[in-house]
């Protein structure tokens, strides 16, 4: 087949690679054996790693990714830095995608259902049968989630020459957005935001830093825009809407309105706006019925504040206002999706800060209705085959799509794990999982990916991609749709895209270059101006809808920032990741506001019946002030009844609760949409949770300044103040003082018992945390996780507190209130081990398996270790995790995603952040190598610093005057955590938030 | 990461965590022996290394730039073995060519391992610009011995550090352990 793929064969011998990296352990009477290659692969040096560039398939934004292989399998996803949306970056689902690859449930060969199970058959018999299904006539059916353009365009060939048809549906679609930019603007396509342009955001709902339209983009733009700068300015984010997401934590402000009020609020601050400018266009009409005091009515909010969110609005711009989202769709969702288009038009900021015709390609926005329609002529299809779509997961029960299904001739799946939906199927195909396989993307106009396979596929797994199965059944039928394998398809596509880019060489040079950089980009026309805006139509209404049922409190189905809609359920890295809102893992909760907790006399984790007219689930409470109080929400994403062993009934799925009602504009399905009632059970659960306490408790751990006090200089910062005598425990027994000013870069001190060495040439290295920046997103979690071998551990030694996470998000409130307007203040403190000068851990250690390098490393000697745990017990910072069982031994084949540059850990040993030591030797070993010493500033990059989509985090020699991170140490934000309490003189400085409102008592 | 001497630890801890410190402190175990030497072809270093004064690094191609010093890939043995059908034990060479055949890797049984909680990279010690080491410092006179049945040192910390000290290398625990 493919140049390429022959290349990087290596012949069976996976993974064991010339270095012969069997994980026997070193237990002395096993037989090792090393197994060589038979032919060496060109591109593969055993025990150096092999980078490939890609794109992530987890979600359709697109983000380019490099993909780190070692001895030819997969032990890394890192974003792209070339590429223009991810930057390098990823999102937590996205470093996860490994464990997706060496998943233990993925299928293991084409499946056919016969009788009660399903039958193994081999490839040649599964694509001539279903090639016999398409020929025995019926239609065929295509029902697919967002495909590469590749795919796409071979689906729709293969649909339109057996005419068939294919029909798009992803539960997370914008599809009211597009309806409502079509409705606007007549352009029928998603808007471009550019949040880094703008000062002063209003987001009704829209969760752009979990979920929305491109997370890992826009989570950059808006920490650009939202991190206070050299000139201690920033922009501001408000957020409208009756739940903080993670977004809305990241909000300056909160203005909890009544769900599905969005149109009226921002209809009344567009209404205040073109009175002051006198430009409502052709929403003059509308505008007129939406005064602010109409707003206090529907949505709750006084209408003074609505006026004078306007009028900021127009002042403190540029301004951006962006729609709800998923979490906000209603049956009049597009008309808000259409209020905050004119609301944005009024103020300008068309063509300003939004820009049309700047496609967003890759965002799912075709509407359910689409799919409505095709299964209520199920009926009449002879074949359908499903591809990258979950409905019988994702949809409410009452939408009807088992039974219309189960109506279709014969049904067949394309799927990695057998899943709600292709559990229903006749034939189960397997298909190969992104890292294995050949496809495309094209996030935005002008921007052109390849995603190639970085590895062979894993043997145990007999899949074949999609693409090549259909290209096989089409020649089985007779039909040429431009290639026998997908590879060569893909190569003709592309060389359309070689021609727009005007390339003149041969197209091989081209596709190896495309391959090398991991995106192509071709410079397009410029932003198109400001458009016109379309008079209203009289389908369209922006009233808040009526909600259905009886129940106490309006139900919020919101999308998971680490499940999506639920499609990563089967990952344990992500099963276990605290959830950045609730940090609850593995299970399913229903967030409740304290005061109707009191109210109703419930506590965290007491479990509860919620009930609606078409469904009910039990779920513990959780009890979240930054939800109001007549509303509960719950997350997608629980709830597989199958989806391998880490998926299945794990939480709860909330589409149960829903009815099908649709927003008749966009075709849309409807979340916000009946009200529950909540029915304490008198049972009550632990909570798998990892939160200690959401409150600082009068304790300086996450400090703030407020902006006011940056400006005037009012805050000298921290580590200057004054410091306690530092007093040094002696080998010999009792404390000898030390002189120091206790500055990060003094530490380890000369000449004290951790070791001399030479100031001019060793490292001390340190690392900035800019707590402004910091959005809590948790991607630097996962990151550490995959780079470190750090082990899940379980939902029930989750709840013994034995999770074993290097990075601790901590996220504490200081200012949430549901009951009016007002500033919100949550803040983020990512906390791993500080690396102190003066380490608690280091001197209770007996056996000296914790002690500090020469290069301020506080080390972990894992060999040294011998679990008495005292170390953890003596650390302020709780940082310390202990493997009281060996939880790296993980189902084959797992394991294949561990990093051989570092030790897999086992039962009875200590282990914490190592500030990547791996990393640090990986970078000194290169820089020997070339000759060339000591290292640049920037040459080692820790696993959480590359991964944080908000480039909060910098790592560095702090000796070196020049380095970032002692540039960053100067910052008058810079303080260490109760450093000037316990005096423990952390190597890990972070950087105060920087609020708007004053900080409230407790400040530091 | 199974690890039999944590075990140890343990309950030498469970008696006194300060006789566990001393334990660590004393003699070092001695080094595992390295398993049934019988390989799947009686490869002959000394006929290589020694008579034919082949670099070590022509068969152990990556020892000057990976952590790894790279085991020959079954292609590089038939580069010569395709003409040479060998004087002294021509069947050891048909076994070679029938693996080529099969296109199977050959299984060689492994001599020298370091435990898994330590990083050994061949590139710093034997590259040019890292320690400049010759292969023998560690692996003997391997163009002295025709079938390598064991180690020719001892493997342990003790012996790594002891060289450490004597180049000035850094002994710091990190720089082999994490």
């Amino acid at each position: 087949m493919s140049e390429g793929i022959r290349r990087r064969d290596f012949l069976k011998v996976v993974g064991a690679g010339g270095a012969g990296a069997t994980v026997l352990g070193c237990s002395t009477q096993k037989i090792e054996r090393l197994l060589p290659y038979v032919v060496a692969d060109e591109e593969i040096t055993p025990g150096v790693a092999t980078w490939y560039t890609s794109v992530c398939g987890e979600c359709p934004a697109g983000c380019g990714v490099l993909v780190r292989t070692r001895e030819g399998r997969v032990v890394k996803v890192e974003g792209n830095p070339q590429h223009p949306i991810s930057k390098g970056a990823l999102c937590p689902r996205g470093y996860a995608s490994v464990q997706g690859l060496y998943d233990p449930d993925r299928l293991r060969t084409p499946l056919l259902k016969e009788g009660g199970g399903f039958r193994p058959l081999s490839w040649d018999e599964a694509e001539t049968l279903l090639a016999q299904k398409m020929a025995e006539g019926g239609r065929t059916l295509f029902l697919t989630g967002r495909l590469g353009p590749s795919m796409e365009a071979l689906v729709e060939a293969l649909a339109s020459s057996v005419q068939g048809q294919r029909v798009e549906y992803e539960s997370l679609s914008e599809a009211p957005l597009r309806e409502a930019t079509r409705l606007a603007f007549g352009v029928d396509d998603l808007p471009t935001y550019h949040l880094d342009q703008a000062r002063l955001i209003y987001s009704f709902g829209a969760d752009f830093l979990e979920t929305w339209l491109s997370p890992v983009a826009y989570h950059r733009a808006f920490a650009r825009m939202a991190g206070v700068d050299d000139h201690a300015s920033k922009g501001r984010l408000v957020w409208l809407a009756p739940r903080l997401s993670l977004t809305g934590q990241n909000a300056d402000e909160w203005v909890p309105l009544k769900p599905g009020s969005e149109a009226a609020v921002a209809l009344a601050m567009a209404h205040v706006i073109a009175r002051a400018r006198g430009n409502a266009g052709p929403y003059q009409a509308v505008l007129d019925a939406y005064p602010p005091a109409r707003a206090e009515s529907l949505a709750g909010v006084p209408a003074a504040v609505v006026e004078s969110l306007a009028e900021r609005f127009l002042e403190e711009g540029p301004s951006l206002a962006l729609g709800p989202g998923v979490a906000g769709h209603h049956r009049h969702a597009t008309g808000a999706n259409l209020a905050v288009h004119v609301l944005n038009w009024v103020a300008g900021n068309v063509g300003r800060t939004l820009s049309l015709g700047q496609k967003d390609q890759a965002a799912p926005s075709r509407p359910f209705r689409d799919l409505q329609e095709a299964l209520a002529a199920m009926p009449g299809v002879g074949v359908v085959v499903v591809m990258g779509t979950n409905p019988a997961y994702s949809l409410p029960p009452s939408a009807g799509f088992r039974q219309a299904f189960a109506s279709a001739g014969f049904r067949v799946a394309f799927a990695t794990g057998l899943d709600e939906t292709s559990a229903l199927c006749d034939l189960i195909l397997p298909d190969r999982h992104f890292l294995e396989a050949w496809g495309d993307s094209a996030p935005r106009p002008g921007v052109f990916a390849l995603q190639q396979p970085a590895m062979q596929p894993v043997p145990l797994f007999d899949s074949k991609q999609a693409g090549d199965v259909l290209l096989s059944v089409a020649l089985r039928l007779g039909k040429d749709l431009g290639g026998v394998t997908f590879y060569d398809f893909l190569r003709r596509r592309w060389q359309g895209v070689a021609a727009e880019a005007g390339h003149g060489g041969p197209f091989e040079d081209f596709w190896r270059e495309a391959l090398r950089k991991g995106v192509v980009e071709i410079e397009t026309r410029p932003t198109q101006e400001s458009p016109g805006l379309r008079p209203p139509e009289a389908s369209v209404s922006f009233e808040p809808p009526d909600l259905e049922g009886a129940g106490e409190f309006a139900l919020l189905v919101y999308p998971s920032p680490r499940f999506g809609d639920g499609r990563q359920a089967n990952r344990p890295w992500l099963q276990e990741l605290p959830d950045p809102v609730s940090k609850m893992t593995w299970h399913s909760w229903v967030e409740l506001n304290p005061r109707a907790g009191e109210r109703l006399g419930l506590r965290n984790g007491d479990m509860v019946v919620l009930r609606s007219s078409y469904g009910q689930v039990e779920v513990p409470v959780w009890l979240y002030p930054g939800i109001r109080e007549d509303v509960v929400a719950l997350a997608m994403g629980g709830g597989h009844e199958e989806f391998g062993r880490f998926a299945k009934g794990k939480g709860v799925n909330p589409m149960v609760l829903l009815p099908t009602v649709l927003d008749e504009v966009s075709g849309t399905l409807s979340k916000v949409v009946v009200r529950v009632s909540l029915e304490p059970t008198g049972v009550r659960r632990l909570l798998a949770t990892t939160e200690g306490s959401a409150d600082q408790r009068g304790r300086p751990i996450a400090p703030a300044v407020s902006l006011a006090a940056l400006t005037g200089g009012g805050d000298k910062g921290h580590g200057k103040g004054h410091h306690p005598d530092l007093r040094e425990l002696q080998g010999k027994g009792g404390f000898v003082p030390v002189p120091t000013e206790g500055r990060p870069e003094d530490f380890p001190l000369e000449g004290s018992r951790y070791g001399e060495y030479d100031p001019e040439e060793k490292p001390r290295w340190a690392m900035v945390l800019d707590l402004d920046r910091c959005t809590g997103c948790s991607a630097c979690v996962t990151a550490c996780q995959s780079e470190n071998n750090v082990p899940w551990v379980g939902e029930e030694q989750v709840m013994r507190g034995r999770e074993m996470h290097w990075i601790r998000m901590e996220r504490y409130y200081e200012a949430v209130d549901a009951s009016h307007p007002g500033p919100v203040d949550i803040r983020f403190l990512p906390m791993l081990c500080q690396h102190c000068g003066n380490a608690p851990c280091e001197p209770v250690c007996p056996v000296y398996a914790a002690y500090h390098t020469p290069e301020g490393l506080n080390a972990q000697v894992y060999n040294r270790c011998v679990g008495t745990r005292y170390c953890a017990n003596n650390c302020p910072y709780k940082v310390r995790v202990f493997n009281w069982f060996t939880f790296t031994d993980v189902p084959e084949p797992m394991n294949w995603a561990y990093n051989p540059d570092v030790t897999v850990r086992s039962s009875g040993v200590m282990e914490k952040c190592s500030f990547c030591v791996h990393r640090i030797r990986e970078a000194q070993n290169r820089a020997r190598l070339e000759g060339r010493r000591p290292l640049q500033d920037g040459e080692v990059v820790t696993a959480c610093q590359q991964s944080c989509p908000a480039e909060a985090i910098v790592f560095g020699n702090i000796r070196d005057p020049r380095s970032r991170v002692s540039q960053l140490a100067r910052n008058g934000r810079a303080y260490r955590v109760l450093d000037e309490h316990i005096n423990t003189q952390p190597a890990v400085i972070y950087l105060k938030k920087v609020t708007f409102h004053e900080a409230p008592e407790g400040e530091h | 990461m199974r690890r039999p001497w944590g075990v140890l630890a343990l309950s030498v801890v469970a008696v006194s965590a300060a006789s566990a410190f001393i334990s660590l402190q004393g003699p070092p175990p001695s080094p595992p022996p390295s398993g049934d030497p019988v390989q799947p072809i009686a490869f002959p270093h000394n006929t290589h290394a020694g008579q034919f004064r082949i670099d070590c690094q022509y068969c152990h191609f990556s020892a000057e730039r990976s952590l790894s010093a790279g085991i020959p890939p079954v292609e590089s043995c038939m580069g010569c073995h395709t003409v040479i059908q060998g004087r002294n034990r021509p069947e050891e060479v048909n076994k070679l060519r029938e693996y080529w055949n099969r296109g199977e890797p050959i299984p060689w049984v492994r001599i020298y391992k370091v435990a898994d909680h330590v990083r050994f990279p061949h590139m710093r010690h034997v590259s040019p610009q890292g320690g400049n080491l010759d292969c023998s410092e560690c692996h003997g006179a391997v163009e002295e011995i025709e079938v390598i049945r064991g180690v020719a040192q001892p493997l342990t910390m003790g012996w790594c550090v002891d060289c450490h000290r004597k180049k000035e290398a850094s002994v710091d625990c990190t720089v082999c352990h994490y």
